[in-house]
């Protein structure tokens, strides 16, 4: 250990008490180590609208172990102090590159753990970064499966593995549309369905599949990440698209705003919250630096509904 | 007039033995060529998943756990176990000879129309060569590139234990929980 790594935590603590924004990577993957992220930017997080809502949190694209994970992860553990969400959505690329055991302590569990030890779920699905294998994690909370569903309130979330939409996966998500009576359906997955992104831009085949039964069966709201920025989609169909695979990763200036741009922002990383109180979805994006650089909200669609004009409000 | 010799012509023709008009025709197939090839190859998939299922009989059963170490181990061990359970297996086991003729045109169709675009999509983030051998451990440092739904779709079904993927300009069928390569076709992907 060199004599700056050995005092790094009292150097952080002296920035800190000056009120400086400094992350610390010291470069070293050992799961015990210590990180500190902090950022005396004033948080723009807004509290939640209404008691008993449903509360969560959506990252994408977040296993990289780096800093920006860090400082983001660290950023969401302040946002939880003024809005307590309840748990969160992983779009995806839970773990770049190898998965051994001090992998998912160094892109997960650590970049995490100030939530995590507050008792917040993690719900993920799986990018082309991910083994298949992650749904044996029990943090991720598949169940041990590919695709899965579960019930918050009046919310029924549907996460889809959509790096392999086949027949069987296709047939159990119509039949789990169709059997769900919740207000809400909101699904989750890899893949945007629709992108401005100048690397990938929309996944077709997968719409082609996916977006008839969306339609058909009521979903409300898309989360997508694999594009490392935030998109907000114009509605497509009646469906509301977000994409926000920036948690870890970003591209910068990779959007090229078009005629599906609501709103985009690809110069720094990003987080979403939500919440769902009745019949209104609200939701705030910030930015690793805590500045909120989205927000808004949208009414619950029943099938076959067009919301495109339901927008109420963005700011 | 000439119409009527014309018939006669042909009903006496086809009232002669097989013999008498010429070289015998080779029987047609009563199944037809590639039928028969999916059935076969969709035997050798059944075949190798009764192989996996008794390779997963010898290691400890995986349910949810919060060390991914055990999951590590597990599927370590898994793989194993089917390589020495399959010791002397070879490309074409299961990508079958007489089936791969189908399979590369499956996968010609399912390109066509493509933008190149979309193409290179696929195998972004992959290397543009990679080492394959039978049952070996896919890289974990390698992205599993996304399987367009649509090209699915047109492949024979696999069960849940096997999966197509595109490696580089590959095709592999990948065992999902072993995280091994069980068979490829080299150079499946169509570049133009």
């Amino acid at each position: 250990m060199t004599a700056v790594t050995r005092h790094l935590p009292w150097l952080a603590l002296v920035l800190l008490a000056l009120g400086s924004t400094f992350p610390i990577d010291a470069g070293s993957s050992s799961a015990t180590e210590t990180t500190v992220a902090v950022s005396s930017a004033p948080d723009e997080t807004l509290p939640p609208v209404a008691e008993d809502s449903v509360r969560f949190a959506v990252l994408g694209d977040t296993g990289t172990g780096g800093t920006a994970q860090r400082e983001v992860g660290a950023r969401l553990a302040q946002s939880h102090r003024v809005f307590p969400y309840e748990f969160v959505l992983l779009l995806g690329d839970n773990l770049y590159g190898s998965e051994r055991p001090q992998d998912f302590a160094k892109k997960f569990e650590l970049p995490y753990k100030p939530i995590l030890d507050r008792g917040i779920q993690f719900y993920a699905s799986l990018g082309n970064h991910d083994d298949p294998n992650q749904r044996f994690y029990q943090p991720f909370n598949m169940s041990g499966q590919r695709f899965y569903t579960f019930r918050k309130g009046d919310v029924r979330f549907f996460a889809l593995d959509s790096n392999y939409m086949d027949k069987d996966q296709q047939a159990w998500l119509e039949r789990e549309l169709a059997n769900s009576d919740s207000k809400w359906k909101i699904a989750f997955h890899h893949h945007p369905l629709y992108s401005s992104g100048a690397r990938h831009g929309s996944e077709e085949d997968l719409r082609a599949i996916v977006e008839p039964l969306f339609v058909k069966h009521g979903v409300s709201v898309v989360f997508a990440g694999h594009e490392h920025f935030y998109e907000r989609l114009k509605p497509q169909k009646g469906i509301f698209h977000f994409t926000n695979g920036a948690a870890a990763k970003l591209r910068a200036g990779n959007i090229r705003v078009g005629a599906l741009t609501a709103k985009g922002f690809d110069t720094d990383h990003s987080y979403m919250l939500v919440e769902i109180a009745g019949d209104e979805l609200h939701f705030q994006t910030l930015s690793r630096p805590g500045k909120r650089v989205d927000s808004g909200t949208i009414q619950v669609r029943s099938a076959a509904t067009d919301t495109s004009k339901e927008m109420d409000s963005w700011h | 007039m000439k119409s009527l010799r014309a018939t006669m012509c042909v009903v006496a023709l086809s009232t002669l033995p097989a013999s008498a008009v010429g070289p015998a025709q080779a029987p047609t197939p009563a199944v037809n060529q590639t039928g028969a090839a999916v059935l076969a190859f969709q035997q050798k998939v059944a075949d190798y998943v009764k192989l996996h299922n008794q390779a997963e009989s010898k290691v400890p059963s995986l349910t949810e756990t919060d060390d991914p170490a055990k999951i590590a181990a597990r599927e370590a061990a898994l793989g194993e176990a089917i390589r020495q359970m399959r010791a002397t297996a070879k490309p074409g086991d299961i990508f079958i000879a007489e089936f791969r003729p189908h399979l590369l045109a499956l996968l010609r169709s399912g390109f066509a129309g493509r933008p190149r675009g979309d193409r290179q999509a696929l195998v972004e983030d992959q290397p543009k060569s990679m080492a394959l051998s039978t049952y070996m451990t896919y890289p974990p440092s390698i992205p599993l590139a996304t399987f367009p739904g649509k090209l699915l779709r047109s492949l024979p079904d696999l069960p849940p234990e096997l999966e197509y993927r595109i490696v580089g300009r590959h095709l592999i069928l990948r065992d999902v929980k072993a995280n091994i390569v069980v068979d490829f076709v080299r150079d499946a992907v169509p570049t133009t």
